[in-house]
């Protein structure tokens, strides 16, 4: 095993440190503005409680993107469990049969993402975009006029108890994280993911099953969506019925911001969960101090795009220098016009 | 000039040759009789489907994507796409609605206003995916948050919903050239027009095609190719403006939402792809961004009004019609690296 997997020696988390540097900041900050903001520790863990469905996509997009391609139905896929899981739970399903019946929904949704991206060979970006439209058409369809609410006492528990002094909301993101995270460190299908995501000619020809990984990846995306769904269910004590771009533009800004490479093969669950911390306290931290949600995704948008940029500046794909990369860039510059004479 | 094109891009689908295949090889000529069918079945199941007033208004719906396509178009020439036309949309219905609300603003500089305002923003794109080079659907991704919230601090709550009459009469069905022909169709057509010149004639327009088939190459071949990507996403913002502009004319209202809300990424996105663009870069052109809109267009309403399909079905429509485009389409099933293996492994195996 260790002689076909890609050289991977401990590197220092350098990105990693850089966000944990920021999140520290930031909640030594938001603390020392807001009296109310630290709470006694566990306070502290309940203000990121509604970032929450987001970071739990983020884990399952991160995946994803650490194969190439791209998931944009996340987000309407979790709003399409909460619809089916309310749905289920007020026509009085049992419990455990509505999630089990809702997270199946958006494994199905994520598995014929995976089938389509691989056997007919369209680019994810479309089929997600194309499949966030249907799945969101199916969530407005099915909720009606009013989504479905007032859910029985144990189900919402999912989305308001409390675990000893952590919200259980917390516990089953952190619960999916280290799945996640040892998933893909850890197992011999993390280390696929990596490897296409990388190279997939090379991976092709180690003989690794490129076709079943993706598939794979977008059914494990569907299912991590469905958690996510049914915890987004639990917390508003509603089902949600609109596109999902709520959940899935900070959900990709983690990943990104995380410092998964867009192209695939290179991240670090660990620093996408930094990541997820991060943009939640931020976001919290804003509307609490009388922000508008359009202001604070604004913010949002703009940190992608700052961190993106300090990281491409940084991190020189590999073999081009900063040097060279500049030489290229004003050679560019100079280049002669093809120009009509 | 004109010799070097067809080396630039031999499959551009350019009908030189003049045979018939070629010419139905060509996407913006195979949708025409789709739509006429779609258009008679129809008219079959509700006759109100053909009447002036609805053939009329689906156009002048179109004509709003068919600007936003013809960016897209420009920038998914380059290899490209841009995900924040919908808030250069709406900042732009917004700036303008204010100003022509508050202070009569005439709607020559209207759209002047409009069209300077996507230049911005597009720049602001251009700037990221080009010369920073962020990833483009990153780049647009952040920068669609960013515009938006410009957007709603533009607002401020408010919402324009009293704009001269001066704009809002070229927006409704009945001003027609002729019964079924809006006037804003024109408009659309020589937008496209323009284009087309300039994606086809000029030294630009090859170029874009040159980079987006092969960006090495381009560069190989001494074409700017930062500086034509730059201008890509420029020209794809400017037309997102005048789409701002010509929505506030056909619907007289704008708020903070604006763009965001009918899913005009989408749209443009879809009209492009149907009209024969790929994500693969160097295919398209300006016919394919304004019949593409039109079929949308048409599809949609004839989901509505004839198949009497709920309204909230109308974006897994326009997602089943991105797929069905892009299955059709053979030559777009290559790209990305897993794509291109898997297409090579089965190449193979036959």
């Amino acid at each position: 095993m260790s002689t076909i997997s890609p050289a991977r020696p401990w590197r220092t988390p350098v990105w990693g440190g850089i966000l944990t540097a920021a999140l520290i900041a930031e909640l030594v900050w938001f603390s020392a503005i807001n009296r109310n903001f630290f709470g006694g520790g566990a306070g502290m863990l309940s203000q990121i409680e509604s970032f929450i469905p987001t970071g739990i996509l983020a884990m399952g997009s991160a995946l994803v993107i650490l194969t190439g391609n791209i998931d944009l139905s996340v987000g309407a896929m979790a709003i399409n469990t909460s619809v089916v899981v309310g749905a289920a739970l007020v026509a009085h399903v049992n419990i455990y049969l509505a999630i089990l019946l809702a997270i199946a929904v958006t494994t199905v949704i994520g598995l014929i993402n995976g089938l389509i991206v691989t056997l007919l060979g369209i680019d994810s970006l479309l089929v997600t975009l194309a499949t966030q439209f249907i799945a969101s058409s199916l969530a407005v369809s099915l909720a009606g006029d009013s989504p479905p609410s007032g859910f029985p006492d144990a189900f919402i528990t999912l989305g308001e108890g409390t675990l000893g002094p952590i919200p259980v909301i917390v516990v089953i993101f952190v619960v999916v994280s280290v799945c996640v995270a040892l998933l893909f460190g850890r197992t011999r299908f993390g280390r696929r993911v990596a490897l296409v995501g990388y190279n997939p000619s090379a991976a092709k020809y180690t003989g690794i099953p490129v076709t079943r990984t993706v598939i794979g990846v977008f059914t494990l995306s569907g299912v991590i969506a469905g958690i996510a769904g049914v915890v987004l269910a639990a917390y508003f004590n509603a089902g949600r019925s609109d596109s999902g771009l709520s959940l899935l533009l900070p959900a990709i800004t983690c990943v990104v911001l995380g410092g998964v490479d867009i192209f695939g093969g290179r991240g670090r669950i660990g620093e996408v969960f930094v990541a997820v911390l991060l943009l939640g306290y931020l976001t919290q931290g804003m509307l609490n101090a009388g922000f508008s949600s359009l202001i604070a995704s604004m913010v949002t948008g703009l940190l992608l795009i700052v961190a993106l940029v300090i990281k491409i500046a940084v991190e020189r794909p590999a073999g081009a220098t900063l040097l060279g990369a500049l030489r290229h860039r004003v050679a560019t510059r100079v280049g002669t016009l093809v120009r009509k004479r | 000039m004109m010799s070097v094109a067809p080396a630039l891009s031999p499959r551009l689908g350019r009908t030189g040759g003049g045979t018939v295949r070629a010419l139905f090889a060509r996407r913006d000529v195979q949708l025409i009789p789709i739509m006429v069918v779609i258009a008679v079945v129809s008219g079959i199941a509700n006759p109100a489907f053909l009447s002036s007033r609805v053939v009329s208004s689906l156009l002048i719906t179109a004509m709003v994507t068919t600007l936003m396509a013809l960016g897209q178009t420009f920038v998914m020439l380059t290899k490209g796409i841009d995900l924040s036309v919908a808030p250069i949309l709406g900042l732009s219905a917004v700036i303008v609605g204010f100003q022509a609300q508050d202070h009569g603003l005439p709607l020559g500089l209207g759209l002047l206003l409009g069209a300077g305002i996507g230049i911005v923003l597009g720049a602001g794109n251009a700037l990221l995916v080009s010369i920073l080079r962020v990833p483009p659907i990153i780049a647009t991704l952040g920068t669609f948050t960013v515009y938006g919230g410009l957007q709603f601090l533009v607002t401020n709550g408010s919402q324009v919903n009293t704009v001269p009459s001066e704009y809002t009469r070229f927006g409704v069905a009945s001003f027609t050239v002729v019964p079924g022909v809006p006037w804003l169709l024109i408009a659309g057509v020589i937008a496209t027009v323009v284009a087309g010149y300039v994606l086809r004639y000029t030294v630009f327009g090859r170029s874009l095609y040159a980079v987006g088939d092969d960006a090495e190459a381009a560069f190989r071949g001494g074409i700017p190719t930062t500086r034509v990507t730059f201008v890509a996403y420029v020209v794809c913002g400017f037309f997102a403006g005048l789409a701002g502009v010509i929505y506030l004319m056909r619907t007289g209202a704008a708020d903070a939402l604006t763009g965001t809300q009918t899913n005009e990424n989408l749209n443009s996105i879809a009209a492009a792809l149907i009209g024969g663009a790929a994500l693969t870069g160097g295919r398209g052109n300006a016919l394919g961004a304004l019949l593409g809109s039109i079929f949308l267009s048409l599809t949609l309403s004839a989901m509505g009004i004839a198949a009497h399909i709920p309204d909230e079905w109308q974006p897994a429509g326009i997602g089943v019609l991105i797929l069905l485009a892009v299955v059709a389409d053979p030559r777009a099933r290559q790209g990305t690296r897993v794509r291109s293996r898997l297409r090579k492994k089965k190449d193979g195996t036959r």
